[in-house]
């Protein structure tokens, strides 16, 4: 009886309740959406670092930090036995120094990284390094990103100077070759960075079979003289990042939905307003001003209901066109964030359900709060008019 | 006939051998010794030296001005006395480490390790290169190259390479006029050979019965238009330095 006559009265609204079923099923999708755009960049910047640096975690020299530069090389030692029986697909030896680069003879410093070629665990473009061989020619062939080639303006085919230590300490100096510009996707591995192959790092400084750290696939336990460091540990400062991002989503959902509310809340105050006499009319044939408060509620509630339809017959299609065409954030290049390119949305069912069962229940409560002052009312009072002024 | 001939030929062969320039000099020039004998002349126990540091990075000109107290190769005490932005600065040397105080941040900090590698304040020294005070013959051992004029002096090219592999530079070349035991000028090499420094000795003085340089040029071969120039203004050898100037107490303001 109560549904019946709420989906009569919301009907008759006419333009005012589509207009609310408009404004809220567009909040909803454009929640939603914000919501699986953030998901979808977080997503793709952590596997960016996961794929080129991270791996599934690193076991590391003990003291090295890569936060000093100036103690790296006091932090080399030798890949133990247990880590070198490891797959090349599940292990890649790293080995990180100082060096000075000098590019149009200015100086560049640089961290020079030096990586096995035959691992297959880090996604790297460094193809160009594995066609030369194990001793170095006149030249070091090396590959930077292309961050790193903007900002010292370096291209392809380029030589220039490159300084370095020693093991003891003594100075050693030689021209290196830009064999490749590669995109790395990931600043930190890109912007002051210097890739050699491994084994060119390790004759040049005098540093036979040492390594900074070794990038695993999964952890295989303690191993003796290394420290390991899991995901969330080298990726702190970006997990961080990413639960500060979170937070600010919320606001943003924070707002939304206050608009939400507040279109539906007004929506409601009019509707009472305007319907004071139909509502004194009511309560003079005897109906509990309950009942009134109900059928008022079911109402906010069918907007609420109108507006997911709406929502997911507008939405469906924009969301399924845009994870076709996704989301240019080239203009991010300039930034630290480990992205580059194209980000896709990334729809999590279950957050998506959430979400909508939150704004339901804002939304009643929103169609509530308004209606819930007709059980004060005079019916004489309203029948007049003159109840709500 | 043909074998006064050959005995003329082979005669005139070891005539023009002996009396060719190469091989006198090298029979004359003694490196090891000559390197000692350089040594000598600029070595002193302990050194006071006032000087201007002349920082030319090839847009901009800076000069620091600094008293130096130095003691044998382990112990040095510097102050740099302008421009503004420098003034008070104090670096302590000793042994490996060196400590550099700044009175605008009024801490003093550690440089050690790899941190001494870096360039002082701007210029083509690094902090390893302005420590540096060992006697050459020591580190080095030397070998008799050939001779070159330098500004029309003799100059006797001497190569010079570390006993010790921990040594920064490995290879050096200096150029040293044997008649009073001067170095005019020196390279420093890579580890592989590349040129990287090259240091000119000039306006030699007779200070206290020694032959030492006023001015020192220094320019980092791998940059461009960059020199720096050490100008010693009072050099003074042997003189009395407070125990105090060498302890960590003398940085404070």
């Amino acid at each position: 009886m109560n549904w019946s006559i709420a989906k009569k009265n919301f009907s008759r609204q006419g333009l005012r309740a589509s207009l609310n079923v408009l404004v809220t099923a567009l909040s909803i999708i454009a929640l939603i959406f914000m919501l699986s755009l953030l998901n979808g960049f977080q997503a793709q910047a952590t596997k960016n670092v996961v794929n080129t640096d991270v791996g599934g975690g690193h076991y590391r020299a003990p003291g090295f930090d890569i936060l000093s530069p100036t103690e790296w090389e006091d932090h080399t030692v030798k890949t133990p036995e247990i880590l070198m029986q490891l797959d090349n697909k599940d292990k890649a030896e790293v080995l990180v120094l100082q060096g000075q680069l000098y590019p149009n003879r200015r100086l560049y410093p640089v961290q020079i990284r030096g990586i096995s070629m035959e691992q297959s665990l880090l996604k790297l473009p460094l193809n160009n390094l594995k066609i030369f061989p194990k001793n170095i020619d006149d030249l070091i062939p090396v590959v930077v990103g292309v961050k790193m080639a903007k900002k010292s303006h370096l291209q392809k085919g380029d030589t220039l100077t490159l300084k370095w230590r020693d093991k003891s300490g003594a100075v050693d100096a030689k021209d290196v070759l830009i064999v490749d510009v590669g995109d790395m996707l990931n600043p930190r591995v890109d912007e002051g960075v210097l890739w050699l192959r491994l084994d060119h790092l390790r004759f040049m400084t005098d540093r036979k079979g040492e390594v900074s750290w070794v990038a695993v696939q999964n952890y295989i336990g303690p191993v003796p003289e290394f420290e390991f460091h899991p995901v969330e540990l080298l990726m702190a400062d970006l997990l961080a990042l990413w639960r500060q991002d979170r937070i600010n989503s919320k606001i943003l959902w924070a707002i939304l939905m206050t608009l939400v509310c507040i279109s539906v809340f007004n929506t409601q105050m009019l509707n009472i307003f305007k319907r004071q006499k139909e509502i004194g009319t009511l309560m003079a044939l005897g109906m509990d001003s309950n009942r009134i408060v109900k059928i008022f509620t079911l109402e906010g509630c069918l907007a609420a209901v109108w507006a997911l339809v709406v929502a997911l017959l507008l939405g469906l299609p924009f969301f399924i066109w845009f994870q076709g065409v996704g989301f240019d954030v080239s203009h991010l290049s300039e930034s630290t964030l480990p992205i580059r390119e194209t980000i896709y949305p990334n729809y999590q069912l279950m957050e998506i359900i959430y979400s909508l069962v939150i704004v339901f229940i804002l939304i009643v409560a929103s169609s509530w709060l308004p209606v819930k002052k007709i059980t004060r009312l005079d019916p004489t009072m309203a029948l007049r008019g003159r109840a709500i002024k | 006939m043909d074998r006064i001939y050959k005995v003329f030929l082979l005669s005139f062969f070891l005539f023009s051998l002996a009396s060719s320039p190469l091989l006198k000099s090298s029979e004359a020039i003694d490196a090891q010794k000559l390197l000692e004998q350089v040594d000598d002349n600029l070595w002193s126990n302990t050194k006071f030296i006032s000087g201007r540091l002349i920082v030319d990075n090839g847009r901009k000109i800076r000069t620091l001005t600094q008293d130096t107290w130095m003691e044998g190769i382990d112990r040095s005490y510097t102050h740099y006395k302008s421009p503004a932005r420098e003034k008070g600065t104090k670096m302590l040397k000793v042994k490996g480490k060196l400590w550099m105080y700044t009175p605008r941040t009024d801490r003093k900090i550690l440089i050690a390790g790899h941190l001494l590698r870096q360039s002082l304040m701007g210029s083509d020294l690094s902090y390893e290169d302005m420590m540096e005070d060992h006697k050459l013959s020591k580190s080095y051992s030397a070998t008799f190259d050939s001779f070159a004029n330098i500004n029309k002096v003799r100059c006797a090219i001497l190569n010079l390479t570390a006993r010790d592999k921990k040594t920064t530079y490995q290879t050096r070349k200096v150029w040293v006029n044997p008649e009073d035991k001067t170095v005019l000028k020196e390279e420093r090499f890579a580890k592989s050979g590349k040129l990287l420094k090259k240091i000119l000795f000039e306006d030699y003085e007779i200070i206290s019965d020694r032959k030492f340089p006023r001015t020192m040029v220094f320019k980092d071969l791998l940059k461009e238009n960059t020199k720096t120039t050490y100008k010693f203004d009072i050099i003074e050898f042997d003189v009395e330095i407070p125990a105090r100037y060498f302890s960590q107490s003398s940085l404070k303001r």
